[in-house]
């Protein structure tokens, strides 16, 4: 593996270890689940950047009896019984679109674009420094339902779009 | 004044003058590296998942990081005080801050000296442990212990404080016998902006902070800062001020270039200059040093580190009636490599020259000769085996040729059994040294050729370095991703410990190794996240030592250590809203057995109001009692109960 390559593994593994923890300072509405015991499904739309790696770091984990689970997804009609949704889509344009589809399904929408929390997302992943830091939006996040923790709050950055 | 030139020997007071000197004795060290996270660079896989989020913050995502080897996979008892536990504990000083590690004890002697011990021993000469500032030695080799008041540090840039109690001379190197403690800031792009912070209060008068960090084109990030501290006087017992306020002003600079992927450097210094009030005039201290880091990655598995410093401390020191001057010239090398599949190899050389300068206010007591030049040569190897998966073995051994002592092995065995992802068991066994410091060696009361029959001390002249044999057992555990806890248990074997003794037939006076001994303790600590903003750390620690005269020799072991049996402490962070709040600290010291300390609780608490740019605090320091005594000297100083606010401010 080349040195470019080893370095966004990196990155992704973090940011996968990241999304796992969000699960934990995370509270869904009781509708986002099934019954008490359901899966808790972090899902990936567009291009996977983690590999197996996302697999790894949830396999026989839970939260709050909600076992973890990866599902990935092509197409936002696709996305079903999520909690967690990570995008990545190459063109910017689509994501307002991909937003709005989303909205009103308490679902944690996370990403690394540019302009993601300005369309809508919740959260957004930043290099600062050679380290991941995330933004918040709370608006956003109120609007899907979804109450975050605030020690999560105080680590992340708080913005509005 | 002249009265060991009388002919009417006051043996107390010649006592209280051997003793004295140990009031002048706090502080030294050897150079190094960052301790754990100076080796692996294997592949990532499952230790990042075992991060709580805040460390996952603080991992960096390019590869020639090191990775951050979880704690449980360290053989050996470590302490870690983060950033944050410094912060929220209100602590304005390093010595306070060090109070937040269990398994020291910290006293404070007066408003400007502190002692400071781990596993025991806690003496004027305290002069078992290593302590680092960015891999710079700060203990003196005047007296092997470590001047306190002179090491100043931003706490806010402090990144975190590594205590490892028992021996870590094979890495280490000298003076860590009983422990290390090795504070580390954070790299320049780390302390990006302005932060500005005042406080004022009872008995600290004032401090003020202010540093910028900025960028210079793509690679190059920097940090200058000043500050000043200003600390009033403690108390007589009866109740009068034991002039002993004082003031310090430093300043200094960071910066680090990360030249390519796989090479960076970076350069720090600072000065400093305070005064002191004592008795019957002021005191000073002034210092200058700076140092030069290289750090190159040969391949993802290989990495060396070149560190070269200059370090110059002053102080003028009239209680004592000595002055000493210390030029450190310092060059450290240091390669990891990973060597086959299972064995991960460390190994350094070093050189260090000190140029010691004293001068005696009187011939009563000094140091013989005035000025003295000292080499030591360093060289350490160490292995890393996995042996099967769940278990490490790792093997070292320092080589090391000093002024004094000539040249000492210090070998260490360590074994780490990763029962499961939760839970470490270790066990190590180890020999480490104490090298003889001037005051060993060097010590004459009086400085001139007394008459037979008058009462002299005539140095050291024969005097070895102390040794101790530690044998350590551990056991870490992760109950849950919210509990985590640490048990650490020892026996240390010591041989040819400091004593001051009679020739034969004479009452001139030697500083010899009459002593030996045992020691043993079990240190218990833990953190608990109780609720998502309520966290609490702390820690139990129990020591008992038992030191004899050897045979043939008759010797007052008490002055090697006014120990504590046992010590308690529990820190408490709590964050009622997002913008409040509320921390304390309590800790509990056990009494002193000679000369009698009575034992003492206390606490601090700190109440914060914080915004992303603006912070206000008040805290209150050592409030359970109006005043307490934390260690007995010949002229006890009693800690007052403080109160100080806060108003920081960064962008």
């Amino acid at each position: 593996m080349s040195k470019a390559q080893s370095e966004a593994a990196r990155e992704h593994q973090v940011k996968a270890v990241f999304l796992f923890n969000f699960a934990q300072f995370v509270q869904w509405p009781d509708i986002a689940f099934d019954h008490t015991t359901s899966q808790l499904v972090i899902g990936v739309l567009g291009t996977d950047p983690f590999g197996s790696f996302l697999d790894e770091t949830v396999k026989g984990e839970s939260v709050n009896g909600h076992p973890l689970r990866v599902l990935r997804f092509q197409k936002p009609e696709d996305v079903v019984g999520c909690h967690i949704l990570f995008i990545q889509i190459p063109k910017n344009e689509q994501l307002r679109e991909v937003l709005e589809k989303l909205k009103g399904r308490h679902i944690l929408t996370v990403s690394e674009s540019t302009t993601f929390i300005k369309q809508g997302g919740i959260v957004r992943f930043v290099k600062e420094n050679n380290k991941i830091r995330f933004q918040i939006n709370l608006a956003a996040a109120k609007e899907a339902d979804l109450v975050i923790s605030s020690k999560l709050l105080r680590l992340a950055e708080v913005v509005s779009n | 004044m002249l009265i060991f030139a009388s002919s009417d020997p006051d043996r107390q007071t010649f006592w209280r003058r051997i003793r004295k000197i140990s009031l002048f004795c706090f502080s030294f060290s050897v150079a190094s590296c960052d301790l754990y996270a100076q080796a692996q660079q294997e592949s990532a896989g499952g230790n990042l998942k075992k991060l709580s989020i805040e460390e996952l913050m603080e991992v960096e995502v390019t590869s020639v990081s090191r990775q951050p080897e979880k704690l449980t996979e360290v053989a050996s008892a470590v302490q870690i005080i983060t950033q944050e536990d410094i912060h929220r504990s209100g602590a304005t000083s390093i010595p306070e801050v060090l109070r937040l590690s269990p398994n020291l004890q910290v006293a404070q002697l007066s408003s400007q000296h502190w002692i400071i011990s781990a596993r025991g021993f806690n003496a004027g000469f305290s002069n078992k442990l290593l302590v680092m500032i960015d891999g710079r030695t700060v203990y003196s080799p005047l007296f092997a212990g470590v001047f306190w008041d002179a090491q100043q540090v931003v706490l806010e840039d402090v990144e975190r404080i590594e205590i490892i109690s028992g021996p870590g001379a094979t890495v280490w190197g000298a003076n860590a016998v009983n422990g290390v403690i090795n504070i580390i800031t954070k790299r320049a792009r780390d302390t990006q902006g302005l932060f500005v912070t005042a406080a004022a209060g009872s008995y600290l008068r004032g401090q003020y902070v202010a540093r910028y960090g900025g960028q210079i084109g793509s690679r190059t990030y920097y940090r200058v800062f000043a500050q000043h501290n200003n600390r009033d006087n403690t108390f007589r017992s009866d109740g009068s001020d034991k002039d002993d306020r004082w003031y310090i002003t430093q300043a200094g600079f960071r910066m680090g270039v990360e030249a390519s992927e796989s090479s960076s450097f970076s350069i720090q210094g600072n000065v400093y200059s305070g005064t002191e009030k004592t008795l019957p005039e002021e005191s000073a201290i002034d210092g200058q040093n700076i140092m030069g880091r290289w750090n190159y990655a040969f391949s993802e598995t290989s990495e060396m580190s070149l560190q070269l410093y200059f370090d110059r401390t002053w102080r003028r020191d009239i209680p004592s009636t000595i002055s000493d001057e210390l030029e450190t010239y310092d060059l450290d090398f240091q390669h990891h490599f990973k060597w086959g599949s299972v064995q991960h190899v460390v190994w350094g050389l070093g050189y260090r020259l000190m140029e010691d300068k004293t001068q005696n206010a009187t011939p009563i007591v000094g140091l013989v000769p005035q000025d003295r030049n000292m080499d030591l040569f360093s060289s350490f190897i160490q292995d890393e085996i996995r042996v099967a998966d769940p278990l490490k073995f790792i093997i070292g051994a320092k080589f090391q040729h000093n002024e004094f002592s000539g040249f000492e092995i210090q070998p260490s065995a360590r074994l780490a059994w990763q029962v499961n992802s939760r839970n470490t068991v270790w066990a190590a066994a180890s020999r480490a040294i104490r090298a003889p410091s001037r005051i060993d060696v060097d010590y004459q009361l009086p400085t001139y050729d007394v008459p037979d029959g008058v009462p002299n001390v005539d140095g050291g002249p024969n005097f070895d370095s102390e040794k101790v044999l530690a044998y350590e057992l551990g056991y870490r555990t992760q109950l849950s991703k919210k509990i985590t806890l640490s048990l650490a248990s020892y026996y240390n074997i010591y041989d040819d410990l400091y004593s001051v003794e009679a020739l034969p037939n004479t009452v001139t006076y030697q500083i010899q190794n009459g002593v030996e001994g045992n020691s043993r303790g079990i240190e218990f600590s833990g953190t608990a996240d109780i609720l998502p903003d309520w966290r609490l750390r702390g820690g139990y620690t129990y020591f008992y030592k038992n030191l004899e005269p050897k045979p043939g020799h008759i010797a007052n072991t008490a002055v090697l250590g006014n120990d504590a049996e046992n010590i308690v402490l529990i820190q408490s962070t709590v964050t009622i809203v997002k913008y409040l709040q509320v921390d304390a600290v309590f800790r509990y010291i056990d009494q002193l057995p000679e000369p009698l300390v009575s034992d003492y609780f206390s606490y601090d608490v700190r109440l914060a109001w914080v915004t992303k740019h603006w912070e206000f605090s008040v805290v209150g320091q050592n409030l359970y009692e109006k005043r307490h005594i934390e260690y007995a000297t010949e002229q006890t100083a009693e800690i007052p109960r403080s109160i100080y606010g806060r108003i920081s401010w960064r962008y």
